[in-house]
């Protein structure tokens, strides 16, 4: 049975004792209350987000409530250059890369089909097709090592994505290569209705020796534990050792997203039981009990919050609806005969209302 | 009072409808943004509605228990004490544009939206005989080639009707009298014209025979030099020539009686139409702005209308525009006529064959080439005096073409 | 006879729980079709009265769902596969073009591959990406596979259960965004007899034009119908059912009479489905012709944003602009080479 790592309880006590320690040595107070600030503020932009969707602001929002530590918690640990391919459930680790909060909305506002460019935050858009990401992050730690860069590539996937195909052959083609990529396992314990138990009869973790790579199981609401196999395995990973899986165990605590029900196929009791694990309550009690989390400052942490929130709102009803004539641009890079003959046709078509429209 | 309306929004991914369950608020609480203020169900699940604004609840405008449309209006607010950090969103009384607004079932009845349509731009004729499908296989039922037919149809499409006035042997019905011809497509339409000119316009014939020797040998001259050595110049041509100048002199001959009987309208320039026989009828395609045009141009125009009719190619639009006819009937031997006006104009000319003849030259009897003009007009526009003067000055020209200069 | 009015959504329930009590070979498979009843509750208690060896919530793996299902067609079984939504269905393409498709011709008849693969599919419904996509011109072009797609309640009952009935591998496209149409469904109908699954409905009679399509716009095609009966036009609608064959003894029957013929769908225009049945039909009804095959359709483009499908998806004035080019009437692009 492999010891699942963690370097805070569930209440907040830290013994302090575990080797792990000396990876986050250096992280001090200020910086705790820093992991403290970020995961209440990405946990307020998902209560608003889906405060947004049920105002008709968005079509969908796919909650990250109750991952926030294994997303900050790895995301801070990320150095500028390293590069991350995430899933749909991302917003913490991309409000870490930079992205700001109405960035994030925006795919799920509609009115376009990724949020900000990659390239600016070192992190890919939403990917919607499960697994997809691994083998796009595995592909990249290849050419970091051709151009012989010491960045990492970094994906992020949930326990239901280790059933698909990709994952694997992402992990045959990291340990072949010895690529430098972290595969970043989240098992919220959920794939929509599935439990995590549908997709493998053994822990996640023990996949990795599989495949030829280390393999970590961390608690994943411990955001200092986190931080710390992060950081081992993007060491690992810059040294040349190659790649390494961590699995961080957490939990769904919302819905699949805003369209799902989970009350149709799980059981209260199960949610109750993780809320006594909370990752943001387990911080704030530490935070307490060493005097760094004074009321002044959760004050000065909520209004941080408060003011995410409202930025979020006021960002989002201020996007401006796509222009028809987009539908075709980007499509490809060089002209396209076809698609150009199409656009024109439909610009004239589009031509008769606005004409009118112009009259009337 | 500033009052904000909100609409039931698609809450799960192409739902139509949802049920309001409960309220959690009733009209006249003042609720903040994000506050609870509904549970409702959906075919997936249960699920809560969180304010949009924060105000006062003026209306709810469903009950609890109804199943309302997606879309559907279902509460509204008074946002007007918004607590500062509230946000402004776009329209000001109109429900805000909300994205989950999936699959809403279409209500009421469908509709088209209003649309300008383009004008429509000219459509080059193509160089192929266009013909839709069932109108090829007719042509081919008929024996009737398509590239002999004149299409009448948009950007010269070629119709049934086309196909079948085109048919070189038009079915004859032998009776015990003798065989009748059915009258159809452009025989049918120029007999019409016809009708209408000669019992509408009161034709006045003139005619005058004139000594056109200086003007054949100018031509003979002309042919060899290098402005006209690449064209047919023809004698019709110095006809078409000499009525644009005299149409300068005598305007009202390039003009019109409008059927309402109210105008006469006088035309700035010159449609010069130059009647052709076809094979299948008389057609008139037109030289616009004749009078623009200098010998060389004229008489090209002339030739390449000519090939152009023979051939069945002329377009609609070469027949349109006429102002002034001339016809040759000299081709077929006769010297002189009474031209019928073509609809819509003021005058037709005839010309007969150029023939060597006795004529009086410089005081002696000499064989010179001789021609008569016939000139009919309509009575309504022209007097007696305008015809003649028009007449007699095409005939000098013709005679004596160096008194040009002094025109 | 018994009918009851359901939805569209429900009646695909109604018919696969009748396809099961009928033969006990018949088993599901997906992902959340059994405790949560899938996405769109489509299989909404049927795991509860079959138990779940029938409808088997299965690991997150689509070229899993399918491979297996062609092994539990060896066995012996009727597999119905569920793939989540359309633009899902690619992990499991290789699945079953190399091995669905032409198992039974590669044994010379020996293995046969009963499948039905549920595919809700389309657009309308604002959702995020991959989720509205009309992949069936992929399949159509398949051959050894059946690709039906249903409008209305009552063929979604029929034909799904033909489509379990039937011998051959089919695809069955659901339009997601008709789930919540209601109907009228006469319950009798089963698997037995193939009236629907190989035939194409005539929607309304028309003189003027004729307006195929299937799924999703039908319900456009009709109102446009409408419409242009208020402007003077009689527009015959047909609906396909069947995308591989298609019936184009119905479809040459009509082009005869109107001589005028308009396709819409919503996937690409390119290669799509309108340019199998232009060829088709000129081929046929040449000499019937009045204009040349209007297709209205999506454009040569990745499905869009939400707040942008509207203007891709083929809708009541598109429809009629197509019609009206079909007619020689003034339109969006007269006087232009595709006038």
């Amino acid at each position: 049975m492999t010891q699942l790592v963690q370097l805070l309880t569930a209440d907040g006590v830290r013994p302090g004792t575990s080797e792990l320690e000396l990876a986050v040595a250096d992280v001090d107070d200020r910086q705790l209350l820093a992991l403290y600030e970020d995961m209440v503020a990405v946990r307020r932009i998902d209560t608003e987000a889906t405060a947004l969707q049920r105002q008709g602001e968005l079509g969908l929002w796919p909650p990250l409530l109750g991952q926030e530590a294994s997303q900050i918690g790895s995301a801070r640990a990320l150095a500028a250059d390293d590069f991350v391919f995430g899933s749909y459930r991302e917003n913490a680790v991309a409000y870490c890369r930079g992205v700001a909060g109405v960035d994030l909305l925006r795919v799920w506002r509609g009115t376009s089909q990724s949020g900000w460019d990659p390239f600016e935050h070192r992190m890919a858009t939403p990917q919607i097709i499960i697994g997809a990401q691994t083998l796009h992050a595995t592909g990249y730690a290849l050419g970091l090592q051709n151009d012989g860069l010491d960045a990492v590539a970094v994906t992020y996937f949930g326990d239901g994505a280790t059933s698909q195909g990709d994952v694997s052959e992402a992990m045959v083609f990291a340990a072949t290569f010895r690529a430098p990529v972290v595969f970043f396992c989240q098992n919220n314990h959920w794939a929509i209705s599935e439990p995590v138990a549908l997709q493998s009869k053994d822990q996640l973790v023990h996949r990795a020796a599989g495949f030829g790579m280390p393999g970590v199981q961390v608690d994943g609401n411990d955001v200092l534990a986190v931080m710390a196999v992060t950081r081992q395995a993007l060491e690992r990973a810059r040294r040349g050792d190659g790649p390494t899986f961590i699995e961080a165990i957490t939990y769904r605590m919302g819905p699949h997203t805003t369209a799902d029900d989970p009350t149709k196929y799980r059981d209260e009791s199960e949610l109750a039981e993780w809320r006594e694990r909370d990752p943001i309550s387990r911080l704030a009690a530490y935070l307490r009990s060493t005097g760094t989390l004074t009321d002044e400052a959760q004050a000065a942490v909520e209004a941080t919050a408060d003011r995410v929130a409202a930025e979020l709102r006021a960002g989002l009803v201020a996007i401006a609806d796509p222009d028809p004539m987009s539908l075709f641009a980007h499509v490809y890079s060089e002209p396209h005969r076809g698609l150009e003959e199409q656009r024109d046709r439909y610009s004239r078509y589009l031509a008769m209302f606005d004409a009118a429209a112009v009259r009337s | 009072m500033s009052i904000r309306q909100f609409a039931l929004p698609d809450l799960g991914e192409g739902l139509t409808e949802s049920e309001i369950v409960h309220w959690h608020v009733t009209e006249g609480d003042l609720v903040s943004l994000n506050q609870v203020i509904a549970d409702v169900e959906t075919a997936k699940a249960m699920v809560e509605l969180p304010s949009p604004h924060a105000g006062r609840v003026t209306k709810l405008h469903v009950p609890e228990g109804t199943t309302v449309e997606v879309g559907q209006t279902i509460v509204s607010f008074d946002v007007s004490m918004d607590a500062p950090a509230e946000v402004e969103d776009g329209p000001e009384v109109a429900p805000p544009n909300l994205v989950g607004y999936g699959a809403v079932a279409e209500s009421g009845r469908p509709a088209r939206r209003e649309r300008v349509l383009p004008a429509p731009e000219p459509v080059p004729i193509s160089t192929h005989r266009r013909a839709a499908p069932p109108v090829r296989k007719l042509a081919a039922q008929l024996g009737v080639d398509l590239a002999a037919v004149h299409g009448s149809g948009e950007a010269g499409l070629i119709t049934r009707a086309d196909v079948e006035g085109a048919r070189t042997a038009p079915a004859a019905v032998v009776t015990g009298e003798g065989t009748s011809l059915p009258v159809k497509g452009i025989r049918k339409l120029t007999a019409e014209a016809m009708v209408r000119s000669a019992f509408t316009a009161p034709h006045v014939t003139v005619f005058l025979t004139v000594d056109v020797t200086r003007t054949v040998e100018l031509l003979d001259e002309l042919r060899s030099s290098s402005a006209f050595r690449e064209m047919r110049l023809t004698f019709l041509a110095a006809v078409a020539k000499a009525c644009c100048s005299a149409i300068g002199r005598t305007p009202a001959i390039n003009s019109r009686w409008d059927e309402g009987g109210d105008t006469i309208t006088q035309v700035a320039h010159v449609g010069l139409g130059v009647a052709a026989a076809t094979p299948r009828g008389l057609l008139v395609p037109v030289i616009p702005v004749a009078d623009t045009l200098s010998l060389a141009p004229l008489a090209e125009a002339i030739t390449t209308l000519a090939r152009t009719a023979k051939a069945g190619e002329t377009r609609p639009a070469d027949l349109t525009g006429g102002t002034f006819t001339i016809s040759n009937v000299g081709v077929f031997g006769v010297d002189a006529g009474t031209p019928i006006i073509n609809d819509g104009e003021a005058a037709i000319l005839a010309v007969g064959a150029v023939v060597r003849r006795p004529w009086e030259w410089q005081g002696e009897i000499a064989l010179r080439h001789v021609v008569t003009l016939s000139l009919s007009f309509d009575h309504r526009v022209l007097d007696g005096e305008q015809g003649s003067r028009f007449l007699a000055d095409v005939g000098g020209l013709l005679h004596n073409p160096a008194s040009a200069f002094a025109l | 006879m018994t009918s009851a009015t359901m939805t569209l959504g429900r009646a695909i329930n109604a018919g696969l729980r009748k396809a099961m009590e009928a033969d006990e070979r018949v088993i599901l498979l997906g992902e959340d079709i059994g405790k949560l009843g899938g996405v769109y509750r489509i299989t909404e208690g049927l795991q509860a009265e079959f138990g779940e060896r029938r409808v088997m919530d299965t690991p997150l793996a689509e070229s899993a769902i399918l491979g297996t299902a062609v092994g539990l067609a060896y066995a012996g079984f009727r597999p119905v596969c569920e793939i989540q939504f359309d633009g899902f269905i690619y992990p499991a393409f290789d699945q079953i073009v190399s091995q669905v498709a032409r198992l039974h011709s590669r044994t010379a008849g020996a293995v046969s591959v009963p499948l039905t693969i549920r595919v809700p599919f389309g657009g309308g419904i604002g959702a995020a990406e991959h989720h509205s996509d009309s992949p069936e011109a992929y399949f159509t072009h398949t051959s050894g596979l059946r690709v039906v797609s249903v409008s209305n309640p009552q063929d979604a009952y029929t034909v799904i259960q033909e489509a379990i009935a039937s011998n051959d591998p089919v695809l069955f496209f659901e339009p997601k965004r008709r789930y919540h149409t209601k109907g009228d469904v006469e319950l009798e109908s089963s698997g037995q007899g193939r009236h629907a699954m190989d035939s194409a409905r005539v929607v309304s009679e028309g003189t003027d034009v004729t307006l195929v399509t299937y799924g999703g716009l039908v319900q456009v095609a009709v109102a446009a119908a409408e419409v242009a009966k208020s402007e003077g036009v009689s527009i015959e609608v047909i609906d396909l059912r069947s995308l591989s064959p298609i019936d184009f003894d119905t479809v040459t029957r009509s082009v005869t009479k109107t001589g005028r013929l308009v396709i819409t769908h919503e996937a690409a225009e390119s290669g799509g489905l309108g340019a199998e049945i232009a060829a088709g039909i000129t081929e046929r009804c040449f000499y019937s012709l009045e204009h040349a095959p209007v297709r209205v359709t999506g454009f040569d483009i990745p499905f869009p944003p939400a707040k942008l499908e509207k203007h891709h998806l083929p809708d009541l004035d598109r429809l009629l602009d197509g019609i009206d080019r079909a007619l020689d009437r003034p339109n969006s692009i007269t006087g232009t080479v595709f006038a």
